[in-house]
């Protein structure tokens, strides 16, 4: 019985809808910041639903994947790696951005795993034109982010950080993170290089 | 011929015990359900199904008659969000209950702890049934695909709120090694200061005598300067900084930029 109520009994929430751009919001004045984000974000998700042209208008399901997008990030990463290439790496800098972004603009419900390896990809390289300009500390995020996203087989954005963190001056810190990524990496060459770098430098700085 | 006062201490003594034995068990039901309805849910009050729920029982609005009609995207929205929840919320449940059954075997935690949890995963189980029955309705056999969408939703929600979090980090760290590269060049530049010292004495009296006349024209003018070589040529900032005490000022007015 107790059950039963409690599956039929709810709050109602102080919450109206705009007739003409269907927008939910709230209709207390001195409304909790929960609802007003969880509406926000209910709002944004029904956009990204009317531009549905499947049947019914609901999401398809994640996979198969609409071809579109991934052929346009694909491009945007190519045009930007001929660009680092070539060593205009402002250019490439904002062309992976455009990337990353259209990569989080991927409708929510498609799926995560594709937006992940996506993503990595992206962050990855922009922290490699990142430290073409020497920046290192915007570099080392971007390759957090890359790791963040994906933990094996990404050596490369592993050693980006590092590197950035020994450009800083973050001895320890690099020390730290290049052997947490030998653990990920299952030693890879060239973050064991780096590794003695770093502890050579450690060395050195305390003579 | 039946003795009725002999039969009436038996039969008496009998509905005295069955009276108090059900009596005692009805008090300790009502209590025992009393407390488990008291026990503390497991998880916060769900808004996203409150909103749907609410979305669906709209009042009318003031002014107007008929009660406002909420179209069916904003409801599958509605819907979706909820689903999406539900996601969180069984898997906080899958991961817990390894642990939790173990705790309670051995009596680390209390049986409350254990009813609560017991409820809060008859709860979600009728939720997805629920929830799967409403997508149903909107759409033939979208029942099947919900939460296919709802769990790459969760999964899509976890990853940009991180990378989000941790983009933000980037003008901390930002400010941070501009500030740094700033006192390492200042102390490179004291030192070389220091082996010029005769010749820039003299020249800070000079200065020093210019600068009563426009102080306060550079200061205005050296703030958005400082702020400009920050991001782009670097090797400038450097240069002007070194020039000597003005470093420390502008050190702190930049940082003051990055917190805002």
């Amino acid at each position: 019985m107790a059950d039963l109520e409690a599956q039929e009994t709810f709050i109602q929430l102080p919450i109206q809808i705009d007739p003409s751009t269907k927008a939910v919001t709230s209709t207390s004045t001195s409304s909790s910041t929960a609802l007003d984000a969880e509406l926000k974000s209910l709002n944004t998700l029904h956009r990204s639903l009317l531009a549905l042209d499947t049947p019914n208008s609901v999401p398809p399901p994640p996979v198969p994947v609409n071809p579109k997008r991934s052929a346009q990030i694909g491009k945007l990463r190519d045009s930007a790696n001929s660009e680092l290439r070539k060593g205009k790496h402002a250019d490439a800098i904002r062309m992976y951005s455009l990337g990353i972004e259209m990569a989080q603009g991927r409708p929510p419900w498609e799926p995560a795993g594709l937006v992940r390896e996506e993503l990595s990809a992206l962050y990855s390289n922009r922290a490699q034109a990142h430290m073409g300009m020497q920046a290192w500390p915007e570099g080392a995020i971007d390759a957090e982010c890359s790791t963040e996203l994906k933990r094996v087989r990404n050596a490369k954005a592993w050693w980006r950080r590092g590197q950035c963190l020994v450009e800083m001056g973050r001895l320890d810190e690099a020390k730290e993170w290049v052997a947490r990524a030998i653990d990920f990496e299952n030693g890879e060459q060239e973050l064991k290089t780096l590794l003695e770098e770093i502890e050579k430098k450690i060395e050195s700085k305390r003579r | 011929m039946v003795d009725w006062i002999g039969l009436a201490v038996p039969i008496a003594y009998l509905s005295i015990l069955v009276i108090s034995l059900a009596t005692f068990s009805s008090l300790y039901r009502k209590r025992k359900i009393s407390k488990s309805a008291s026990l503390e849910p497991w998880f916060p009050p769900h808004l996203q199904k409150n909103i749907y729920l609410s979305l669906l029982h709209l009042e009318p609005s003031e002014g107007s008659e008929k009660p406002t009609r909420v179209p069916d995207s904003v409801l599958k929205a509605a819907l979706l969000r909820r689903a999406t929840e539900d996601i969180h919320r069984l898997i906080a449940i899958r991961n817990a209950k390894g642990a939790l059954k173990t705790l309670l075997a051995r009596g680390s935690v209390g049986d409350d702890l254990g009813q609560r949890f017991d409820r809060a995963e008859k709860e979600i189980e009728d939720e997805l049934k629920d929830v799967v029955n409403e997508a149903n309705a909107f759409a033939p056999n979208w029942g099947q695909t919900v939460f296919q969408s709802a769990s790459e939703m969760a999964n899509n929600n976890l990853i940009r709120a991180r990378m989000a979090e941790l983009q933000s980090q980037a003008a901390v760290e930002r400010a941070w090694w501009d500030k740094k590269r700033a006192n390492t060049s200042s102390e490179f530049m004291k030192e070389l200061d220091a082996a010029v010292e005769e010749q820039s004495s003299v020249s800070s009296k000079v200065a020093a005598l210019d600068s009563s006349s426009t102080s306060s024209r550079t200061g205005s003018v050296a703030a958005p300067a400082a702020a400009g070589p920050g991001r782009g040529c670097d090797d400038d900032a450097v240069i002007v900084e070194g020039g000597g005490p003005a470093v420390g000022g502008q050190g702190s007015a930049r940082k003051k930029k990055a917190k805002k």
